[in-house]
């Protein structure tokens, strides 16, 4: 991967800053504009590597570490980009928990960077995920997808500061049927567990994952149960089984898709010591108040991708809600070709002539 | 000769290839497919020995250039209503823009001044590279044969490949 592809070697710098505020794909990418534009730019993240959830979500047989590190290695030493590990940037609303916290060693405040700055771009991605509303979820034992899988392979990185769930010889439920599933799924086999159950409300031809990885699954021993949907989870203090609730799909509607599913069945009972819900997650930038994103991701907005605060912008996953690789890397892109559109134009005073024309031109996304 | 060369096996399907693309050009030339089946299936210009889309373009707006790349001439293509560039290529590679310019295609960046293709310079599994074709097919990995085959199946047939058979 090169983050650079636009240019063949660093530019003369043209005297202008830039911090970036997340080091995912969309960060990364927006990095890589950027710096072939002569920025200079520097890089927050809180976490110890470079690389947001293609390093910390994504299992690495999906995409090597390696590839990562070593595109990052090339910002840092040919184009002088600063990179900022172990850093949360926090704005001024209380902050809330989420996987990754307890890497961050050093707090800085938003308003700075933006003082320090020409312009800031966020791009935190998405790191809280959605809880399951039933009965039991608050036990020891129960887990959302990125908090089951980012201490699998955060350990490798600094084992002390993480706590790794107790996998090998355990009975795993995982709940869902998107690529986090699976891979939790196959992060739990890789680990030892002694029986992964696969839970899935629909059928695998409804699966978000497709067919294909769902045969997979079954493939590498995994017990893949379709139609069944979780009722409550058991247990005193620590999760010792999940109830299940038999469902049917009925007519498809005008939209085609099954629904709706009606889960009236028979319920029974599964024995497992963890439940592991990966039913998606929700975009939560720590500063979406200050921010005004709601306008943002209505189109309501001054410039394209800038926020509610003059010279800050947003991309990716933060702006948009959990996606895709390619999608964090074009949002990126076009957040760092309107921030820099918008600096050029404002230091030449020209920028109401252009308002109209950049925000109608290109979609909002 | 020098072409795209993707390797199945390491695609995941996350589509920045198509992004890159996008951003570059503004109508991608390269485009993220997924079977039903679940198999990722990017579709772009194999750069043909005998490309079909040159033979039945009427304006010779395609053409083969010295480095073996198949090219599309803007100036000369007339947006005719057949689009049989379109209906002539296997790969599905010629693109309808709805745009002044009709078509679109892939001519491995060339335009780009010697940075070479974008997507295969963002591809973060390694899986779309640049090289010479016989050394890459010479030196294709049994994973990614077995991947191309299953792909190749599917491409001939939609219907038939039995998911447990291989
Ligand atoms: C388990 C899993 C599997 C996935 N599999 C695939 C797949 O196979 N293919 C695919 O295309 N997509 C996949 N995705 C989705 C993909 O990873 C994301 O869409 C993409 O990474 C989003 O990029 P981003 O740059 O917007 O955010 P992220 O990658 O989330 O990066 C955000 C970065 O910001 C940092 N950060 C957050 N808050 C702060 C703060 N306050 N201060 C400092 N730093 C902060 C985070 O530490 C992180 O490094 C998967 C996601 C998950 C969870």
């Amino acid at each position: 991967m090169d983050f650079t592809f636009l240019c063949q070697t660093p530019p003369p710098k043209n005297g202008r800053k830039v911090a970036i505020i997340g080091a995912g794909p969309s960060g990364l990418a927006a990095t890589g504009y950027l710096a072939c534009m002569g920025y200079q730019v520097e890089v927050y993240d809180k976490l110890p590597k470079a690389g947001g959830l293609m390093v910390f979500g994504i299992p690495g047989h999906r995409i090597p570490g390696s590839n990562i590190e070593e595109a990052v290695k090339k910002l840092e030493s040919d184009y002088g980009v600063d990179f900022k590990l172990c850093t949360k940037i926090c704005g001024s609303e209380p902050m809330h928990q989420e996987a990754g916290d307890e890497y961050a060693y050093n707090y800085k405040s938003l308003g700075g960077r933006v003082q320090d700055n020409d312009a800031v771009l966020i791009c935190t991605g998405t790191w809280k995920s959605r809880r399951l509303n039933i009965p039991g979820t608050d036990l020891t034992g129960v887990y959302s997808g990125l908090e089951f899988l980012f201490p699998v392979r955060a350990a490798q990185y600094d084992i002390a500061r993480v706590n790794v769930p107790e996998i090998k010889g355990k009975k795993v439920a995982v709940i869902g049927a998107g690529f986090t599933a699976v891979d939790v799924i196959h992060s739990s086999m890789a680990e030892g567990a002694r029986e992964v159950y696969h839970i899935y409300r629909r059928t695998r031809n409804e699966a978000p994952c497709g067919t294909l990885e769902i045969d997979l699954l079954e493939k590498s021993g995994a017990k893949c149960m379709e139609l069944v949907s979780p009722v409550r989870i058991f247990g005193r203090e620590r999760v010792e089984g999940i109830e299940l609730a038999r469902c049917r799909l009925t007519e498809p509607d005008e939209s085609g898709r099954c629904s709706p599913l009606v889960c009236d069945g028979e319920l029974f009972r599964l024995d497992v010591d963890l439940v592991v819900t990966a039913i998606g997650e929700i975009a939560t930038p720590p500063f979406a108040h200050d921010l005004g994103l709601e306008h943002v991701r209505k189109g309501q907005v001054r410039w394209l991708h800038m926020t509610s605060m003059d010279s800050v912008f947003v991309a990716g996953d933060a702006l948009t809600g959990p996606s895709r690789i390619g999608n964090a890397v074009y949002s990126g892109l076009k957040a760092a070709k309107s921030l820099d559109q918008w600096l050029s134009l404002k230091s030449q005073n020209r920028l109401d002539e252009y308002k109209d024309e950049i925000i109608l031109k290109e979609d909002l996304r | 000769m020098k072409t795209l060369y993707l390797d199945y096996s390491k695609c995941i399907g996350c589509g920045t290839c198509e992004a890159v693309c996008r951003f570059v050009y503004q109508v991608p030339r390269i485009i993220m497919t997924r079977t039903s089946y679940g198999l990722h299936v990017p579709l772009y210009c194999q750069h043909c020995e005998n490309p079909k889309c040159v033979k039945v373009c009427k304006e010779k707006a395609i053409f083969k250039d010295d480095l073996g790349i198949v090219r599309l001439n803007e100036e000369v293509c007339r947006g005719c209503k057949t689009k049989n560039c379109i209906l002539a290529c296997p790969y599905v590679a010629i693109i309808c823009t709805g745009r002044d310019n009709p078509v679109a295609k892939c001519d491995m960046c060339v335009s780009r001044a010697g940075l070479g293709p974008a997507c295969a310079a963002m591809c973060p599994c390694d899986a779309l590279i640049i090289g010479d074709s016989r050394e890459l097919q010479k030196n294709q990995s049994p994973a990614a044969r077995e991947a191309h085959e299953r792909v190749r199946k599917y491409i001939i047939c939609p219907e038939c490949p039995s998911p447990g058979s291989w």
